[in-house]
């Protein structure tokens, strides 16, 4: 034994001078660390229900439950998580996922009570003392559990694109669908806003799975244009993804394309597997655009036997005639109509209503119609002059251009308006070679237009003059040519608080000549095919159908849809008109088929 | 002492013929699942002929929940909240594992930064982790002063974990992927001021524990694992090292940032209780040394997590692989094979206590005295859910 | 390397040969000569470390492919030794005579899978489950969530709506793509 060892542990003692280690105040006291993972907080405005918390919760803790302050809405479920804490681990997992960064977890840990229960709660939902913490676990910067950037859709370059019709968006890459699609978190969220309520998550996990067969299906079921809404859709779903809030949305529109090119045309009959039994009923559709189509497809499913009276010589409406190639190609139209066509739809073209045959005798023949004749008529732009004859109508320059016909534009080409039909006009007369100045009485924030097309006419050359309100159009000297005077607009805040109203400046007037002048500020219907009567009997307001339930018009055998009976006037809004149209003729041909299943009160079906 | 560590034939693997008990010689005696001085939940059934040992057989099961059945009915994000709850004193080794292991499978590259975050995270773990043995192995000779000290200055470390990872045990921090956030502000200065105060500690630790009378009788002699038996039992960590092995995975098969890490393996010559115990001392101030070396390094900006597919339907291709490191025990590692589902078809975990707990303490609690059955377990620093996965 | 799968293949019947990173390589031997492959590696070959014995089930082909991963010290270098057996009753050589832990993992293997490896020793003591009556739980035909939902019961007042369902429900009940 050596003495050292003997003596060394009494080195103990000195410890008994220093400071201990333990605390005196209670430990409750005691704030965690400034990211600890403590009790959840939920900034329930903030939080869209996608339920994304639900999904990667392992432990099964979170509910998604219906609350009181809340309603589903677009980009909304109404739901909010509901926490079992009997079942928590404090992972963090569903702070990682949130979608919305409205969950988070505080930094409080000490929670005390005698019921079991009430440690089952809805974060943010229920008062917690701990709701405000400025403490606690967040998701870092720079942290994703899943791409927040989309998968960039590849483009032609502007000087390339400008140079033909060719298709611009050149569509994904399977490895490219597949990247995008795993960004989906599966919430569903914009199954609701989509018009046609098209079932987006199973057919992007059918790209997931590379079951595009599975897809086509899918898309089926509430759009037969895929093809056509694969690239030109508004796409609503997109501005609620989830995914966009702190990253950019999951590029449905460009995924749902991706499936469509995916299947061959000969394929569709027998992926698609559409079995008709005759139902014995007649059907006649007005219009043989997107709505009226549409509701020919699911009509025709149901064994109807449809007839589709259209004034102009193909078919498709304003998405072909509309919508420019280079968005939308016709093969790529064709491919969608020509299966609807292929169920046995029977399209009479250059068959005017009113004028080949009476809206009467429709009413007479068949069991039932849907009308959806679309806005064709250019509005006026009500300035002194617009009647001349080098000032031309957008809808005219795109339809004759989709036509084959030259619309006869020259050089330098100004247009009018920010819709979607003014960038189409403007890109096109680009494409035909000349010079393109947009005006715009508003700032290029408040057009209308599609801020892709917005941004994709700028690139391709087309100059855009915000603020300029046109005044007069005057003949030029050149008869070849048109002058137009336009002044410049200042924005004025709307006392009421509407949106800044451009008011012109008087003394800031310019006067330019031009070759032509393209007039696209919107567009009205024509429903002069019907009689006085009958348009009284239709409740038309402003040119426009308020259709009831199931799109049926005032007269029973009369349902409306498309641009004619919808505030959106957007190709799947009308498809939607279209497939509800048919679900509203059915139950007026069937009607057996609906009565309202009805319980006594023993509870025994009746 | 010869270093052969080759199988020999003298070594016999046979089991003890079982005491015959109805002869009225023995006491048969349990020590455990609740006892202090048993590394958490398992059972020694000892048999006794007065107070030597003459049988030890080891019963585990008091902590088992199946992780390795459970992961393979977890998403892959899923179960890295899962994992880390197989060693609870060293939970971060798991992370570090599992994470690993579908890195390799799914060939992600971790970041530059979160490979050091990874690195000093793993030696925080083996500081708390032998700061917890020290106490242990104290307090089993009876000496329960040294444990209050290690445990609560444990707990400084754990502050640290808190204020990085978000919480104190099961820190779920390192990732598939990388890690879940870079350094808090001010992380350093409060973790190099920590450091300083375990380095001081330790030196007490030295003159209070190792240089004491009693703490050498008890531990010198006490359960010597001699270099033969080492591969033979499958015996790795400081229990090899002790007995003169220099074998350390971070020095050998360098992972994470060991490779630019300054630092030799630890070996001992004492292949005794009081031999692995000093040298646990000398890791110990060696992590000090590595986490002052990270807290040097480590970048403290750049991404700290590679780019992911998304979690929620993450597949990993199929594939196989073993990855291991060093924890304060030896080799711990993950077996992994997947099948290119959304789910792992197999994870095996590897915990060095599978063996030091179970043939290697049966062996050699023979002929120990009931007294040091507690110090010798300790010493082979056994942690059972390892065991139990 | 290559000279040390080239001595193998000239002794024994490897095949599956699959390099899955510098250091570690795995192949498959049949079952009857395993343990001689084992051993040979062990006393020849250097590789005196186990680090674990485990098994894959393979239930869709019938097999279970048992795992012997061996590490060479020296060449640091760990090589896994893949034996496949029928699931159903087949036994497996025991390794016990060559590590002092290879006991413990063939009682896991028994207890958790059901695999006998005759002679091992205690092979049929609990090791983890004690006075367990199912099937051995490690089996990919045990179902946790079956066997959980079975014995424990449910939190009262737990319900879960999905978005999709919920939004249909409340804003569009008669629209969208169900119906038909």
């Amino acid at each position: 034994m050596n003495l050292r060892d003997l003596l060394s542990p009494f080195f103990v003692w000195q410890r008994a001078f220093e400071k201990p280690y333990t605390s005196i105040r209670p430990t409750i006291d005691r704030p965690g660390a400034p990211a600890y993972r403590g009790f959840h907080i939920n900034v329930s405005e903030e939080c869209v229900g996608c339920g994304s918390c639900h999904s990667i919760c392992q432990n099964h803790a979170i509910d998604m439950v219906p609350v009181a302050e809340f309603e589903g809405r677009t980009g909304d479920s109404g739901l909010r998580p509901r926490f079992d804490y009997g079942r928590c681990c404090w992972c963090g997992l569903c702070v990682d996922i949130c979608t919305a960064a409205s969950l988070r977890m505080s930094n409080e840990y000490a929670w005390i009570s005698e019921d079991p229960d009430e440690f089952h709660f809805t974060a943010g939902i229920d008062d917690k003392p701990w709701q405000n913490n400025e403490h606690g676990y967040r998701r870092a910067e720079g942290y994703h559990l899943y791409p927040p950037k989309r998968i960039e859709m590849e483009m032609l370059s502007p000087d390339v694109s400008v140079q033909s019709f060719e298709e611009v968006a050149r569509g994904y890459s399977e490895a490219q669908a597949k990247l995008e699609a795993d960004r989906c978190v599966e919430c569903g969220i914009c199954v609701a806003t989509c018009p046609a309520h098209m079932d987006v998550p199973d057919y992007i996990h059918s790209i997931r799975d590379g079951d595009y067969e599975k897809g086509l299906q899918l898309m089926y079921r509430t759009n037969p244009f895929p093809a056509t809404c694969g690239r030109i859709c508004t796409r609503r779903c997109e501005s609620v993804c989830p995914v966009g809030i702190l990253g950019e949305p999951v590029a449905i529109r460009w995924l749902k394309r991706f499936i469509v090119d995916q299947v061959d045309a000969q394929d569709y009959q027998r992926i698609l597997n559409d079995q008709i039994i005759e139902s014995g009923h007649r059907v006649a559709i007005i219009g043989a655009g997107p709505g009226g189509l549409s509701a020919a497809y699911y009509l025709r499913k149901k064994g109807h036997a449809v007839t589709v009276f259209e004034a102009g010589e193909t078919a498709g409406g304003m998405l072909r005639y509309g919508v420019p190639s280079y968005r939308l190609p016709d093969a790529d139209l064709d491919k969608d109509i020509a299966y609807i066509v292929s169920l046995g739809v029977d399209i009479r073209y250059n068959t005017r209503i009113g004028k080949d045959i009476e809206f009467e005798q429709l009413l007479q023949d068949y069991d039932a119609v849907f009308l959806s004749t679309g806005l064709s008529v250019p509005s006026n732009m009500r300035i002194q002059g617009e009647d001349h004859a080098r000032v031309l109508s957008g809808l005219q320059v795109l339809a004759d251009v989709a036509s084959g016909r030259d619309p006869g534009i020259g050089r330098q080409v100004a247009v009018i308006g920010g819709g979607n039909v003014a960038m189409d006009a403007a890109r096109v007369s680009r494409r035909l070679g000349a010079d393109v100045t947009i005006l715009y009485r508003r700032r290029i924030a408040d057009m209308p237009a599609d801020a892709e097309e917005i941004h994709e006419s700028q690139e391709e050359g087309c100059n855009i003059v915000p603020q300029a309100i046109p005044v007069e159009i005057t003949t030029a000297d050149n008869p070849q040519q048109v002058s137009i005077k336009w002044g410049e607009a200042e924005m004025v805040q709307d006392p009421k608080g509407g949106r800044p109203r451009p008011v012109l400046q008087e003394d800031r007037m310019h006067t330019d000549t031009y070759d032509c002048i393209i007039s696209a500020i919107g567009q009205g219907s024509d429903l002069d095919f019907l009689s006085k009567e009958n348009q009284q009997q239709l409740a038309i307001e402003w040119g426009k159908f308020t259709p009831g339930e199931y799109q049926q018009s005032a007269l029973q055998k009369v349902f409306v849809g498309g641009d004619v009976a919808n505030r959106t006037a957007d190709a799947i809004s009308a498809i939607e008109d279209g497939h509800h149209a048919a679900r509203g003729i059915e139950r007026l041909l069937n009607p057996d088929e609906f009565t309202t299943t009805q319980t006594d009160n023993t509870g025994e079906l009746t | 002492m010869t270093l052969s560590t080759g199988h020999s034939a003298a070594l016999d693997f046979a089991q003890p013929e079982p005491p015959d008990l109805s002869s009225g010689k023995y006491v048969k005696l349990w020590q455990g699942p609740q006892h202090p001085g048993i590394t958490g939940n398992m059972s020694l059934e000892l048999v006794l002929d007065g107070d030597t040992i003459v049988s030890c057989k080891t019963h585990v099961g008091y902590l088992h929940r199946g992780f390795e059945k459970l992961m393979e009915r977890r998403t892959f994000i899923q179960n890295f909240t899962v994992v880390c709850r197989i060693a609870v004193p060293e939970p971060t080794f798991n992370e570090y594992l599992y994470s690993h292991a579908v890195e390799e499978i799914s060939g992600i590259e971790v970041p530059e930064r979160a490979i050091w975050l990874r690195t000093m995270n793993l030696e925080m773990m083996r500081l708390a982790s032998f700061l917890m043995w020290i106490g242990g192995q104290s307090g089993a000779f009876g000496q329960y002063t040294v444990p209050n000290w290690t445990l609560a200055y444990r707990d400084y470390v754990l502050d640290l974990f808190e204020e990085m990872t978000g919480a104190r045990i099961y820190h779920m921090y390192i990732v598939p992927g990388g890690v879940r956030a870079g350094l808090p502000d001010g992380f350093e200065e409060r973790a190099r001021k920590i450091m300083k105060g375990a380095e001081k500690l330790l030196d007490q630790i030295e003159r209070v524990m190792f240089n004491n009378v009693v703490f050498k009788a008890r531990s010198k002699g006490l359960g010597i694992i001699t270099p033969d038996m080492v591969d033979p039992y499958g015996i790795v960590g400081p229990n090899a090292r002790a007995c003169g092995l220099a074998r350390d995975i971070r020095k050998d098969e360098p992972y994470l940032a060991y490779d630019r890490l300054d630092f030799e393996t630890i070996s001992g010559n004492e292949p005794d209780a009081y031999g692995r115990a000093y040298l646990r001392l000398q890791e110990t101030r060696q992590s000090i040394n590595l986490i002052r070396q990270c807290l040097d390094h480590a970048p403290t900006d750049g991404p700290f997590q590679a780019d992911m597919p998304n979690v929620l339907h993450w597949k990993v291709p199929a594939g196989e692989t073993y990855v291991k490191a060093e924890c304060t025990r030896g080799e711990y590692g993950y077996y992994m094979v997947t099948d290119g589902s959304e789910f792992v078809r197999r994870v095996h975990v590897r915990g060095p206590s599978y063996t030091h707990a179970i043939a290697v303490m049966e062996r050699l609690a023979v002929g120990t005295n009931i007294a040091d059955i507690a110090g010798l377990m300790v010493s082979l620093h056994t942690y059972p859910p390892e065991i139990e996965r | 390397m290559n000279e040390l799968l080239e001595r193998l293949q000239r002794h024994f019947d490897v095949n599956n040969i699959n390099v899955l990173k510098p250091g570690m390589t795995t192949l498959k031997i049949g079952k009857d000569s395993a343990e001689i492959l084992i051993r040979e590696l062990r006393d020849r070959e250097g590789y005196t470390h186990l680090n674990f014995i485990t098994c894959i089930d393979y239930i869709e082909d019938g097999i279970f492919t048992l795992v012997y991963m061996l590490h060479n010290y020296d060449s640091k270098h760990t090589l896994g030794v893949h034996v496949d057996i029928d699931r159903e009753g087949e036994e497996m050589t025991s390794i016990h005579t060559l590590w002092a832990q290879a006991w413990t993992y063939q009682r896991e293997l028994r207890e958790m899978y059901g695999i006998n490896f005759p002679g091992s020793p205690r092979l049929d003591e609990d090791f983890c489950l004690e006075g367990w009556d199912q099937i051995p739980p490690m089996r990919r035909e045990f179902d946790t969530r079956a066997f959980s939902e079975e014995r424990f019961g449910h939190r009262e007042g737990r319900h879960s709506e999905v978005p999709r369902v919920h939004m249909k429900m409340e804003l569009y009940p008669k629209r969208g793509g169900d119906e038909e």
